[in-house]
């Protein structure tokens, strides 16, 4: 008996070792991964950028470029665009995702597995083939004023190669994951507890209000958090479905890069997207440590 | 550490060395050829370089790469670099298309080849206009024109110049688009012709050594000028493309009735059927469009760089340079006294009496810079 104490005690200890060496090495590849790929990159910009070599070889500390990028009328509107944009998405994909949600965690039957389906499909859809989707369905003489013009009605005001094209393409692109994580976010509703609510008297608008939405803000956090970030940094649908000019940040970056030959100018817009995107993602990490403070 | 918990750390670093990327060598007689051209050339070589010149050089391979567009190229020429450096084998022998100008500091490394002192047999016929670089090597040429559609303009009724033709884009709101400069050869020309007409027609003007901060900035200047006028009178009050081939598809949807094109882009739509056959097709008379060479760069470290030089030879050929003119509806890199008889009767309605070119280098960032700054966003386009 009081061996097959010990072994089984050796054993739980030695399991335990392992699992600890096991669980470091899985995570070591993504942190390897994180650090050669996004920190070592983002250091490496930030510091190229602020101690820069003048033409006579002598380096020294130098924030021209981002004085240069927050005087710039034109640089500041497409930052001003790119913020609107992401703004523009995160109200709309709310608005959109949360009903798409609430209906799926509370419908039964066929129907909502088909609109389930139908929400997740974007996901599968690259955003290449999405842009020049929405230009034949959207686009001046596409799909949409074909259909419009047999009724007789006019033509739409196409969103092509103005601020909302890009607009209506992220806001699709991005359905599936906010879905998603409203969806789990929903799943810590209790039945009872709305339940309860409906039996003393509360009205669908007041159970939402005082039921739902104070379990799941955390979610709608986590969601937003995660589509602003993509839409931020976005490039296929904004280049492709935007127009010249204010261009998002992805483009811009990429065209004073390549088209303007300015590495340094394109590190600096760079830098500043970083910016912005850590206070999206401070958001985030405050709202998981939260969670898991609880 | 246990059996197992070794077995696995020991399969997971297996695994990652069989994910590396593995070396590989360049094969002796198998020239590593990269382009950042559209399919349409790329198909040109399989179907068309590729076994002509593997014919008449038996030993020798082609190994077509596509390099992606511009900026793959640099990258390989940027590991040519390296690899000179460290005096490896940089697995790159030819560039279809390329700048001898980038990567920067590819020529003083000592990466690309001279190709006027390599004594290629036919270099004595390339096209002076063309020849931007010794270090790299015009082989085919294709100019831009305007294409509209012949059922809503009558061909009598085409601008044939500058001034006619911004009359009749101011006549004729939302009928006329052309593409961001940066995106597509066919806006950027367009563009260009503009900074021509700002500055007195005289393409030897720009040069690609004479931009500086001054001349650039007055000599583009009054040519923002000339295309802020004409931009609320756009499509859609000022909307650009994305590139050549949205613009096509515009013209294509009778959006407009007026595009920029690329000569061999309209005349492959035409021929595919995505143009009507009765697209009309008209060239400035007071000056032409500028056009554009294609210029390839032969790398003197590759492991195959005889054989390279014989490409490039091969390339300047009758036969090649024919087969530009009838199979891509290019135009030869060569001077047209160079090509057959033949041909030359044939294509002698749209050999142009030269083509205009415009500088690249430090001309062509300040352009696309100085572009969207000063024309794109000028237009209130919610008014």
């Amino acid at each position: 008996m009081s061996e097959f104490v010990e072994r089984a005690v050796s054993v739980s200890t030695e399991t335990a070792a392992g699992r600890r060496s096991i669980g470091l090495l899985l995570v070591a590849i993504p942190v390897f991964l994180v650090i050669w790929l996004v920190i070592w990159p983002a250091i490496n910009a930030i510091s190229r950028t602020i101690w820069r070599t003048d033409a006579d070889g002598s380096s020294s500390f130098d924030l021209s470029s981002y004085a240069f990028f927050f005087s710039d009328r034109y640089s500041l509107d497409n930052l001003a665009v790119t913020l609107w944009t992401t703004l523009v998405c995160a109200v709309l994909l709310l608005v959109i995702c949360l009903p798409i949600a609430l209906y799926l965690r509370f419908s039964h039957g066929r129907l909502p597995a088909y609109v389930q389906a139908l929400a997740i499909l974007p996901m599968f859809v690259p955003s290449i083939i999405l842009a020049f989707a929405c230009i034949r369905v959207l686009g001046p003489n596409g799909m949409v004023d074909i259909l419009l013009n047999a009724v007789g009605l006019p033509k739409i005001r196409t969103p092509y190669l103005t601020p909302w094209g890009p607009v209506i393409g992220l806001v699709w692109d991005n359905i599936p994951l906010t879905v998603l994580i409203l969806l789990s976010g929903l799943g810590s509703v209790a039945n009872q507890s709305i339940e309860a609510a409906r039996d003393v008297g509360a009205n669908t608008i007041r159970v939402f209000w005082h039921i739902i939405l104070p379990r799941i803000s955390n979610s709608i956090l986590v969601a937003l958090s995660f589509s602003v970030l993509g839409i931020f940094s976005s490039f296929t649908l904004p280049y492709l479905l935007g127009p010249a000019s204010p261009e998002m940040l992805g483009p811009f970056m990429q065209r004073t890069l390549r088209d303007v030959q300015d590495p340094i100018g394109a590190m600096t817009q760079a830098v500043v997207a970083f910016g912005f995107c850590i206070l999206f993602g401070l958001f985030y990490v405050r709202s998981v440590a939260r969670n898991r403070g609880k | 550490m246990k059996r197992r918990t070794f077995m696995m750390s020991a399969a997971g670093a297996a695994a990652g060395l069989a994910l590396a990327p593995r070396m590989s060598f360049a094969a002796k007689g198998q020239i590593d050829w990269y382009t950042s051209s559209d399919t349409n050339i790329l198909d040109f070589w399989t179907n068309i370089v590729k076994p002509a010149f593997e014919a008449a050089n038996p030993g020798l391979k082609l190994n077509l790469v596509d390099a992606g567009d511009g900026a793959g190229i640099i990258a390989i020429g940027e590991r040519a670099i390296a690899a000179k450096q460290t005096n490896a084998d940089p697995q790159a022998d030819y560039f279809e298309s390329a700048d001898a100008l980038l990567p920067a500091g590819a020529i003083k490394a000592g990466v690309y080849t001279n190709i006027k002192a390599a004594g290629l047999s036919n270099y004595s016929k390339v096209n002076p206009l063309a020849i931007e670089s010794e270090y790299s090597l015009p082989y085919r040429g294709s100019q831009v024109l305007l294409a509209y559609d012949t059922t809503k303009l009558k061909p009598a009724d085409a601008p044939k110049t500058w001034d006619a033709l911004v009359t009749w884009i101011k006549a004729n709101p939302g009928q006329f688009v052309y593409n961001r400069p940066d995106k597509g050869g066919s806006g950027g020309n367009f563009v260009r012709r503009a900074i021509h007409q700002a500055n007195g027609l005289d393409p030897k003007a720009f040069k690609v050594d004479n931009y500086t901060q001054e001349f650039g900035d007055e000599a583009l200047g009054k040519a923002w000028k000339l295309l802020a006028d004409i931009a609320p009178h756009l499509y859609d009050k000022g909307a650009y493309s994305s590139g050549n081939t949205q613009s096509l598809q515009l013209l294509s949807q009778g959006v407009v009735t007026m595009i920029p094109v690329w000569s061999d882009q309209v005349l492959q739509a035409i021929e595919q059927g995505v143009l009507p056959a009765e697209t009309g097709l008209v060239q400035l008379q007071d000056l032409a469009l500028c056009g554009g060479f294609t210029r390839s760069v032969v790398i003197e470290n590759g492991a195959n760089h005889e054989a390279s030089l014989k490409l490039a030879d091969f390339m300047l050929s009758e036969e090649m340079q024919s087969a530009i003119l009838t199979e891509l509806g290019g135009f030869p890199g060569v001077s047209w006294d160079h090509v057959s008889a033949d041909l030359r009767k044939k294509f002698a309605d749209i050999i142009p009496q030269s083509i205009p070119t415009f500088p690249g280098g430090k001309w062509e960032a300040a352009i696309n810079d100085g572009w969207y700054r000063h024309v794109a966003p000028n237009v209130d386009r919610k008014s």
